[in-house]
């Protein structure tokens, strides 16, 4: 069964490049597109590559959208892991778990 | 790219630099954004330390980043290209191994990343090439 789920959030740090790894790291085990929206701009949040040339900033409001079987798992997870990794030390072993798990349940779509 | 892996495994990654220094450097930066959990073989400068490829660094490489699932090689510049597909014709697992035509910072790190989310040979190969194709400004 398809869906899409959509969420935003305002980022606490600068989206560098290990924050961006962990998020397409999750991204990418999700079945679903995932992508991620910044300043216009909208990257696939699995090309980590992609997602660092967005160069979302601290403050700045990041969206993430998904589509497909998973999209609710995947938004939670990647909202997770946006508020986490880009704290001040926040890229913590806990982090990284998000993507080997699906995080759901606060999300609603 | 397929959301799980197709082989039992993670697919490894080798880099072949002309210098050891910047397969090091850049297996580093991989390992750092992909979260560490891919393995990353530097397989940089000749075998006395000069600048230059070494056919035993880049065999060593495919065997220790093999576990079942492939290995992705890039090279840094086209001369290491000869290196690896010299020491490919005597691998008696070729068929599991992917020469990817990419940047090789960008590839690495792209490449890595797709490799820990459990993308395939192919799809990790293809994750590589796309770089090419990424705009950083």
């Amino acid at each position: 069964m398809s869906a899409s789920c959509e969420r935003a959030i305002v980022l606490a740090g600068d989206l560098h490049a290990r924050p961006a790894g962990a998020l397409a790291v999750a991204a990418g085990r999700f079945a679903s597109a995932v992508s991620v929206t910044a300043g216009g701009h909208t990257a696939d949040a699995k090309s980590v590559l992609g997602v660092m040339g967005l160069g979302a900033t601290s403050g700045q409001n990041v969206t993430v959208a998904a589509a497909g079987p998973d999209a609710r798992e995947a938004v939670a997870a990647l909202i997770a892991i946006l508020s986490e990794a880009t704290k001040v030390g926040g890229l913590t072993d806990a982090v990284w778990v998000y993507g080997k798990r699906l995080v759901a349940g606060w999300v609603t779509c | 790219m397929t959301a799980q892996p197709m082989g039992t495994g993670t697919v490894g990654i080798v880099l072949v630099s002309h210098s050891a220094e910047l397969a090091a450097g850049a297996a580093h930066l991989a390992a750092q954004v992909s979260g560490g959990t891919v393995t990353i073989i530097a397989a940089g400068g000749t075998d006395d330390g000069e600048l230059g490829t070494s056919a035993a660094k880049v065999e060593r490489g495919l065997r220790l980043a093999e576990s079942g699932a492939g290995v992705v090689v890039l090279p840094d510049l086209g001369s290491a290209v000869l290196t690896v597909r010299a020491v490919l014709e005597d691998y008696g697992e070729a068929g599991s191994v992917l020469l990817a035509d990419a940047p090789f910072v960008e590839g690495a790190v792209a490449a890595t990343v797709t490799a820990a989310a459990g993308g395939d040979l192919k799809a990790v190969a293809a994750a590589a090439e796309e770089a090419r194709h990424v705009r950083k400004l």
